[in-house]
């Protein structure tokens, strides 16, 4: 039964691994520039600024070769007499985690307002004890890999069981442990407002293009392109020069910045004198 | 398609602010098309009637421009209507580095006044040769040399510190290090500001790490209070009404930095304001040209502003203002000096507690 228990560490240590790798690197690869990169508050915020973008690039890369390590050595690979390799990469996998613990310690000693960057992004609650507490937890269970034979099924459904209800025991730990499962359920939940989305202006042009209002109008638009886009809180606003009754005319279309089927609304001016000869569009009421 | 290659053409140049013909049209071809007034969109602001809802471009307390002579009880100013005489009220004050008597101002120095009255021929306050540097210090040179970058928008700066002045300023900014924020309120010289008044605590966290603004349920509150702080002018007229906003819509504003391989070490102590998120308050986006009210919550005093320029930097400062009561956290609108004093702000304080309203 121990065996079964400590088998289930393997494949929980490299979802661990792999999953901060991807999200660190997520990360770097979106950040704007790489001075924004570079000043990221986490862990590795501990070296000089210059040495921040590859100090993250080592850390997921070195993530990635140990979730990686830990999956090949854990069945045939990691069966080669003296099961070198096997105990080499849970060794590392162990290491990794106790220095990761330190430097924790350290950060929460020396900038108090940083997150760990463990998982990138959703990494940026202060740290805490708790967040020094989870890579310690994962320290014990690599050791605890270390000399295991190579993984094989559960032999009876009873194993099973018992290897899956130790994997919720400490999944539910980790979970505890992991103040950026909150922040990611949060985030699930969340929708920005309209006032604060961000939404292409080829959207807007295209959802414009497919609305009443500007098939009404298009004939009477005299060029292919805006005279002026702006936006205004959920409203996006396209004018474009047109002619009416030989008259010279702006053509105003303002188009909700919504997902599906936004509301548009057009008015049409006099060029010169701004006196307004005609609207049309959806009335419902809306927030700017 | 074709429409997404042709925004570079009518994106907001913050530049072309400084000519509002077009950006001024855009109040009006709103309401058109929307079929609100503007009064309807300020519906708790009482005003008269001829004035309801539109940018009042006049100056009616402020006059700037530069001093010609100075008298115990005349100043003579070069304005942009030519030369104009002001009579010193008895109680008149005057900041030039600090608080001095009017006759202490220097004929040929840049001049801010306020009159006591709105229109009238006496000032009661004069600010001269006042500059102000905001932004990320990016190298230090010795204890009193300071590199500043003012973010896309405006640039870099340098800040000298005088012995005189360093402790005044060290006591709220401990931090004069790359990477973190500064500033400061001083004397404009050539080349560089001298600095002599912290406008704010600095912040503990460094540059582009400000806090998160708490998330949003249905629409962003309006009216919303914080801080409102001051610009030079720049590119902008000095006399010029007007506010930069923080939160211009990243989509049509062409607002980004052409942010390049660092060329020198303070490069990577940049931050690009656009890039770190909105702030610690959230505010809708909106674009040069559109109307907001704005009231200085010390003096009540009350304007509709247009916005001008991008006030991205704004974004970097989680602070409050402590003018009169304590302002809720986050920099709302980022004045011209005009329109700070005109609001009665004070320029050597650096910033007021502010309502805006941004129109529903």
């Amino acid at each position: 039964m121990l065996t079964a228990l400590r088998e289930v560490q393997i494949p929980l240590l490299a979802v661990m691994l792999l999953g901060g790798c991807a999200a660190k690197a997520w990360r770097a690869l979106h950040s704007r520039s790489a001075r924004s990169a570079a000043a990221a508050t986490d862990a590795t915020g501990l070296v000089p600024l210059h040495l921040r973008r590859p100090a993250v690039v080592m850390l997921f890369m070195a993530e990635a070769l140990l979730g990686l390590g830990l999956i090949g050595t854990a069945g045939w690979l990691g069966d080669a007499a003296p099961r070198l390799p096997a105990t080499i990469v849970r060794t590392a996998t162990a290491l990794f985690f106790l220095v990761a613990m330190g430097a924790l310690n350290e950060l929460r000693q020396r900038r108090p307002d940083a997150g760990c960057g463990c998982f990138g992004d959703f990494s940026d609650t202060p740290v805490g004890l708790r967040t020094i507490a989870r890579p310690g937890v994962l320290c014990a269970a690599a050791v605890a890999t270390i000399g295991l034979p190579p993984l094989r099924m559960p032999s009876s459904s009873a194993e099973a069981g018992m290897c899956l209800a130790a994997l919720a025991v400490e999944l539910t730990l980790i979970a505890f442990l992991s103040p950026e499962l909150g922040d990611l359920l949060v985030r699930l939940g969340y929708t920005e407002p309209c006032e604060l989305q961000r939404l292409p202006v080829g959207r807007t042009m295209s959802d414009l293009r497919a609305s009443s209002p500007w098939r009404r109008y298009a004939s009477q638009v005299s060029t292919a392109e805006p005279a002026d886009v702006w936006r205004e809180g959920c409203w996006r606003f396209v004018v474009y020069p047109g002619v009416v009754s030989a008259r010279r005319v702006d053509i105003v279309f303002a188009v909700y910045l919504q997902a599906r089927r936004p509301a548009v609304r057009v008015a049409v001016l006099d060029a010169a004198t701004d006196e307004i000869l005609g609207f049309a569009g959806a009335r419902e009421s809306a927030v700017l | 398609m074709q429409h997404l290659a042709d925004i570079p053409r009518w994106c907001e140049d913050v530049m072309d602010s400084t000519s509002p013909a077009r950006f001024a049209r855009r109040s009006l071809l709103r309401a058109a098309v929307l079929g609100r007034t503007e009064a309807t969109r300020f519906p708790a602001v009482t005003m008269a009637d001829d004035d309801a809802g539109t940018a009042e471009q006049s100056l009616m307390y402020t006059v700037t421009g530069r001093i010609l002579d100075v008298s115990p009880h005349i100043l003579v100013l070069l304005t942009d209507r030519g030369e104009q005489r002001f009579a010193l009220a008895a109680s008149a004050a005057a900041w030039r580095g600090g608080l001095v008597s009017p006759a202490a101002l220097r004929p040929g120095d840049h001049a801010i006044l306020r009159r006591s009255l709105p229109g009238g021929p006496v000032v009661d306050r004069i600010w001269a040769e006042v500059g102000r540097v905001t932004g990320t210090i990016i190298e230090r040179e010795g204890p009193a040399s300071l590199f500043v970058d003012e973010g896309p928008a405006k640039g870099r700066r340098i800040v000298m510190i005088p012995r005189a002045a360093s402790g005044r300023i060290q006591v709220r900014f401990p931090r004069l290090e790359p990477g973190y924020l500064i500033d400061v309120i001083g004397l404009k010289r050539d080349g560089f500001l001298q600095a002599l008044i912290p406008a704010t605590a600095q912040p503990p966290y460094r540059a582009g790490h400000q806090p998160a603004a708490p998330m949003v349920s249905g629409h962003i509150p309006d009216p919303v209070s914080g801080t409102a702080v001051w610009h030079e002018p720049g590119e902008e007229p000095d006399n010029l009404l007007g506010l930069a906003y923080p939160a211009l819509d990243p989509e049509t504003s062409c607002e980004h930095g052409t942010f390049g391989p660092p060329s020198f070490s303070g490069d990577l102590y940049a931050v690009d304001p656009h890039a770190t998120g909105f702030g610690c308050t959230r505010l809708p986006y909106l674009s040069v040209g559109s109307l907001l009210w704005l009231r200085n919550d010390c003096t009540e005093r009350t304007r509709f502003l247009p916005v001008t320029s991008c006030g991205a930097t704004a974004r970097l400062f989680c602070d409050r203002c402590v003018t009169c009561g304590t302002s809720p956290r986050g920099r709302i609108a980022d004045l011209t000096m005009a329109a700070f004093v005109e609001l009665g702000g004070a320029l050597e304080v650096g910033c007021f507690n502010a309502t805006m309203m941004i129109g529903g």
